[in-house]
């Protein structure tokens, strides 16, 4: 009883209850558009919180400030990163994407060559890229579970699974949009308290920033944590310097490359286009969703500093500190939450990690389904389906995805979060980014190109990330954009270049995705 | 709203060879244009700004980490405040753009002429 009245657990259950409350509310598909594109009527501003929530995942909320806190300048540059690839969507790929208005991601390769077997390689490729995102994302789920609610890790996955079935199956795309659109608030508010209680603490930028760069030496009380008993040392210098993470120039201009074309392939993110009413709203929802990501990744590398300030002050509570040295990363926003504004405001960032995990889950769950059950089931297996049908296929891919999700999520037990998040970048990068960019941009591109572009981007990218070591020294990168985005780019060019036949009405289908609009549409 | 799904069918439209593709209706490859050139020089503009901040890292370091505000290099504002700020102007002015080419369409156009998704 005690512990159901702290206040991590008060807000957790606040939390669960206001989805299952908006999930009862958006119960009702009656239609595929309902269930699979919330029956495209969600505005700029839902929509653009719900590209929020979709984005900012467990891994930037907790990551990105973790990520800062142990490396220094290189984990800024890793939010650096992340943040330009909002951007580059909405330039080329958001407007033109709504006026498509389909129902998946492969719908898009299906239509532009009236092609089943593109469908077929698409379906593989949003497989991939869904489930190497969605592994990381359980990772951490069963981790914050077990940190702070001290659940088993097995328990931890089968929990987020069940609640992700619960969560999208019955709410569909309708439900998934508004829960992910209150989630991102919650974890913005969260934000937004901390670095209120870090200013209001004193804790400037600049002054911190400073304080960080003079110190060097040991830290002060971290010896009854650490395995040799020995205080941790520290030089601020190298950790405000670069190195820490890239070791080369081409290692980090291979992850700029590589996470920043990567936000354009994701199948999620495109997914949430298609629910806007109109090209506009569409534009629109990623210009709120580049300001709300841009303000939370400055929030997130602040909040690192911060924790980092704090433990080198040695002036925290000794539980904080086991936390921060035993815990890892993933313990820097919620160890610092805990020293600046008490056990409120750990229930709040616990029930934000929380509300990331499910945000980002219920995006890949809603994208992959989509693929199952309108992609495959019912363009190979049912070709004469009804709406009904459609809708109840839906709700069983999304069981059949919380089944494998859960499996792959067992497997990665003491996995890298990062790695695998850099992993499903790459294999977007290398995949779908060039073949939406040249596929609304480039007439000239074939089906044989499109499938070659995916097979390539896809066998290239894991290859370049599971073999590394079999490879050169100067090609084993960290995140390997730099040559497997050009090899996508460039297989997709020239097998469409020797293969010349393009589709007859691809003239039809420019039309269509660059057409104008009127300001009602 | 602006279209909804339909049904494809797979083997109707069939393939020709590029070089018997014909060139665009003039208001499409009009658009067309138009919004490839803006949102290339903006991310042309862009991307030398990203990739400005790792060259400048590694092959000016001493400026780059030096310090301009308090104990915040060059290095790290650029990167963790002024970036930020850049992803939402570049985004802005995409979309800025985009709505006054839209009122120019709509203003050298009839409704009569507006194409509307099935």
């Amino acid at each position: 009883m005690a512990m159901l009245l702290e206040p991590k657990m008060l807000l957790t259950i606040l939390l669960m209850g206001t989805i299952v409350y908006i999930t009862y509310l958006s119960k009702r598909s009656a239609t595929a558009s309902d269930y699979f594109v919330g029956g495209r009527s969600f505005g700029w501003f839902t929509n653009g919180s719900a590209i929020g929530g979709d984005y900012l995942s467990a891994a930037t909320f907790l990551g990105i400030a973790g990520l800062t806190y142990q490396l220094g300048y290189d984990g800024a540059y890793y939010a650096f990163c992340f943040s330009i690839g909002l951007t580059l969507l909405a330039i080329f790929v958001a407007g033109p994407l709504r006026r498509f208005g389909a129902y998946t991601v492969a719908d898009f390769l299906a239509y532009r060559f009236h092609s089943k077997r593109a469908r077929l390689a698409a379906v593989a490729v949003v497989l991939a890229i869904s489930g190497f995102y969605a592994a990381p994302q359980l990772l951490g789920a069963a981790q914050i579970l077990s940190m702070f609610f001290g659940t088993s890790y097995e328990f931890g996955i089968i929990f987020t699974c069940s609640v992700m079935i619960f969560y999208v199956g019955i709410g569909g795309m309708k439900g998934t949009t508004l829960n992910q659109a209150l989630e991102l608030w919650i974890r913005l508010g969260a934000f937004l308290l901390m670095v209120g209680a870090a200013i209001y603490g004193g804790l400037h930028y600049q002054e911190i920033l400073a304080a960080i760069n003079e110190f060097k030496g040991s830290i002060t009380g971290t010896s009854a944590f650490t395995v040799d008993g020995k205080d941790i040392p520290f030089d601020g210098s190298v950790w405000t310097g670069t190195g820490n993470y890239f070791p080369s120039f081409w290692q980090t201009i291979s992850m700029t490359i590589g996470l920043s074309l990567g936000t354009i392939g994701l199948p999620h993110i495109l997914l949430r286009f298609y629910t806007n009413p109109s090209a506009k709203a569409a534009r629109k929802s990623a210009l709120m969703a580049i300001g709300i990501a841009s303000v939370f990744f400055f929030f997130a590398v602040y909040l690192g500093v911060v924790g980092r300030s704090i433990f080198l002050s040695g002036n925290i509570d000794s539980g904080v500190m086991k936390d921060l040295i035993a815990g890892g990363n993933n313990m820097v926003v919620p160890s610092t939450a805990q020293a600046l504004g008490g056990e409120w405001l750990l229930g709040l960032v616990i029930a934000g990690a929380f509300a990331a995990v499910f945000s980002n889950l219920s995006g890949l769950f809603i994208a992959s389904s989509g693929a199952l059950a309108h992609d495959l089931y019912a363009t190979f297996f049912r070709k004469n389906i009804t709406e009904k049908e459609r809708v109840i296929a839906g709700k069983v891919a999304i069981v059949i995805l919380g089944v494998l999700y859960g499996v792959l999520g067992l497997m990665v037990k003491g996995a890298s979060i990062g790695h695998l998040v850099a992993l499903a970048f790459t294999v977007a990068a290398s995949t779908f980014t060039p073949i939406f960019i040249l596929g609304i941009w480039w007439r000239g591109m074939t089906e044989k190109g499109a499938i070659a572009g995916l097979v390539t981007g896809l066998l290239a990218s894991m290859y370049m990330i599971f073999f590394k070591t079999t490879l050169p020294e100067f090609l084993q990168f960290n995140v390997p954009g730099l040559i497997t985005v050009p090899i996508g780019f460039l297989s997709v060019y020239i097998v469409s270049k020797l293969d010349r036949r393009v589709p007859a009405d691809v003239n039809d289908f420019m039309k269509k995705v660059h057409s104008k609009e009127t300001e009602a549409a | 709203m602006a279209g909804e799904y339909s049904e494809y069918d797979y083997v109707a439209a069939g393939t020709i060879d590029v070089s018997e593709l014909k060139p665009l209706d003039p208001e499409t490859r009009k658009i067309m244009k138009g919004e490839f050139s803006t949102g290339l020089k903006l991310t042309i503009f862009y991307y030398i700004f990203i990739l400005a901040i790792p060259v400048l890292n590694w092959f000016a370091g001493d400026f780059m980490f030096s310090r301009m505000w308090g104990g915040m290099t060059y290095s790290w504002f650029l990167t963790s405040v002024i970036a930020m700020a850049m992803a939402f102007i570049i985004a802005f002015a995409h979309t800025t753009l985009y709505e006054k080419r839209l009122k120019n369409y709509q203003k050298n156009s009839g409704p009569s002429e507006e194409r509307r998704i099935i």
